[in-house]
């Protein structure tokens, strides 16, 4: 420990240990959303993340109280992209521990970072990110063997994850603000946010070709003679799905799809409603299979 | 399913719960995934093969449930082992559009109770914050652990654990009493198959509103579309020509910054 004068200061700067800096990580990374709630959402983890690096720069019980409190106060990110600002929040410790700061810019900074690290966390990571390695998988498991999909996401994802959330930690400690800053104003990162835009539309455009299903069940039955035996059977003469399917193959699964995404996006149905509405229509097309009788010749054909 | 098989399923869903003690990185988005958790379902019920048939679905369906801010659209960890358990334990004999169907209803109970449970614990979580501010007066960093691990988390298990129990012990009584797939009429089985088929639109659409930032995006949509529609691509050679795709745009923006 420093011998202090208090006329000159402290002798040797404050530094947090290594061991402090891990630990303080895994703190946040396993139990970041435990005490989720609405007052500081994930305030108490915050603070509980904090607390190695307080109990490292910190002497007193009375400057261990104080920054303990700052922390604990409302906090919110996507946790995951979001260590960039426990590592930030890290450094502005160390320096305030040094005299170099004051707890007003701390807890000004920590509220700051909430928006622009929720922002790139939901968006990028968890709103495409996430669905692309997904898909992978789900590709993975319908080429292969089915178990192989989620095998492989199970190791690629925590593993990546926790390697780049560590990455980002490191780099918030050591460059500050400042280095977020740059790496935001750069320009790369909205051209990485858009190229992994794109690369999500491409594959969300597929697996609505591959996975929606929707069809008209209209159809006219009518007797078909076999010219050869002569022999008269019921077949469908008229099918509106196939008709529709040779003018522009799967177009209704595509309206379908874009009429929820223009009632989720644009109309601000919830999930659950158009969830609802999707059930309705599903009762309605089978009642109009059935009522017309198409259900029975169309499983023959 | 067994006692055994019920209490194992019952604490994946926990565990694949948002905020669970794994944390989220390997609870939440790894084991409360569908893809993920039909597979858990289905080494415990000993029926893999089943439960993917309902795991790949279901994950499309939930593809765009994100929390956006920490709100939970939809508890999919509840949703998908209940939804994949349904299937396996309900659709014996049933083909694979019909037991989608199934396992898509049994997921919407679950997702309805897990939001229920979700706005509990979510509400019970509030008063730690006293007890954390106690802690933090203190200067007590060894005991910070305490409100938010410890608390948290029992609270947490408990909203998740007892109420799938009685989920699950409810559809194994249920089970039991009746072939249910020789019960269930032909309409029955068309209207979930056909919903089960729409429901994948919802996963779409929700995942479009994240990703149509610009007007002009719809036509790189349309263009994934079609290359299975048109092209018979697999949606492997999809994602190869998704990212030569993301790479040139990327190297176009990169070339222009140099210049």
């Amino acid at each position: 420990m420093a011998i202090e004068n208090p006329a000159i200061g402290p002798a040797i700067p404050k530094k947090i240990s290594a061991e402090a800096l891990k630990k303080s990580f895994w703190n946040w990374f396993f139990w970041n959303g435990c005490s989720q709630q609405a007052e500081s959402m994930l305030g108490m983890a915050f603070g509980q993340a904090m607390a190695p690096i307080v109990d490292d720069l910190y002497d007193t019980r009375e400057d261990k109280a104080a920054a303990l409190k700052r922390h604990i106060s409302l906090f919110n990110t996507e946790a995951q992209v979001g260590s960039i600002c426990n590592g930030i929040v890290c450094g502005l410790e160390e320096t305030n521990a040094n005299g170099n700061c004051t707890p007003e810019v701390i807890e000004s900074v920590k509220v700051a970072l909430i928006g622009p690290t929720s922002a790139i966390g939901d968006s990028l990571w968890v709103g495409t990110i996430i669905p692309i390695l997904l898909t992978i998988c789900m590709t993975i498991s319908q080429a292969s063997v089915a178990w192989l999909g989620p095998l492989v996401y199970m190791v690629v994802y925590p593993v990546g994850t926790c390697l780049i959330s560590w990455k980002l930690f490191q780099l918030g400690y050591k460059g500050g603000l400042d280095g977020m800053q740059s790496m935001m104003a750069s320009g790369k990162l909205d051209r990485l946010t858009n190229a992994m835009v794109l690369m999500g539309l491409i594959v969300v455009g597929a697996l609505t070709a591959s996975f929606v299903s929707c069809t008209i069940p209209f159809g006219i039955i009518g007797d078909v003679v076999d010219a050869a035996t002569g022999e008269v059977t019921q077949a469908v003469i008229f099918n509106a799905s196939s008709m529709l399917d040779g003018f522009f193959p799967k177009l209704l699964p595509l309206l379908l799809t874009l009429f929820v995404y223009h009632l989720y996006a644009h109309k601000k149905w919830s999930p659950l409603a158009i969830m609802g509405l999707i059930l309705v229509l599903a009762i309605v097309l089978t009642a109009i299979q059935y009522s017309t009788g198409y259900a029975a010749v169309a499983a023959l054909v | 399913m067994s006692v055994l098989q019920m209490i194992l399923i019952a604490l994946f869903i926990y565990l694949g719960s948002i905020g669970s003690i794994v944390g989220n990185t390997i609870g939440w988005y790894t084991l409360g995934r569908p893809l993920v958790a039909s597979f858990v379902v289905g080494l415990i019920l000993g029926d893999v093969q089943t439960a993917m048939v309902v795991g790949i679905p279901l994950q499309v369906m939930y593809l765009g449930n994100v929390t956006p801010g920490g709100a939970v659209a939809w508890d999919l960890s509840y949703a998908t082992y209940i939804g994949a358990a349904g299937a396996i334990v309900f659709g014996q004999g049933m083909d694979a559009t019909a037991l989608i169907g199934v396992a898509t209803v049994f997921a919407g109970i679950g997702g309805l109770v897990g939001q229920l449970m979700w706005n509990i614990s979510y509400a019970l979580n509030i008063p730690l914050n006293r007890m954390a501010a106690r802690y933090a007066e203190a200067g007590d960093t060894q005991h910070m652990f305490v409100p938010n691990v410890v608390m948290g988390q029992a609270i947490g298990f408990v909203c998740r654990f007892i109420p799938a129990m009685i989920v699950l012990g409810g559809m194994t009584a249920a089970s039991t009493q009746a072939d249910f797939a020789s019960l269930i009429p032909d309409y029955v089985i068309s209207c979930l198959s056909i919903f089960g088929g729409m429901m994948s639109a919802l996963g779409m659409g929700i995942l479009l509103s994240f990703l149509l930032k610009k007007q002009w995006y719809m036509a790189i949509f349309i263009a994934g579309f079609i290359l299975v529609t048109y092209f018979h691509l697999n949606t492997m050679g999809v994602a190869v020509v998704a990212a030569i795709v993301a790479i040139i745009y990327y190297q176009i923006g990169s070339d222009k910054e140099v210049a």
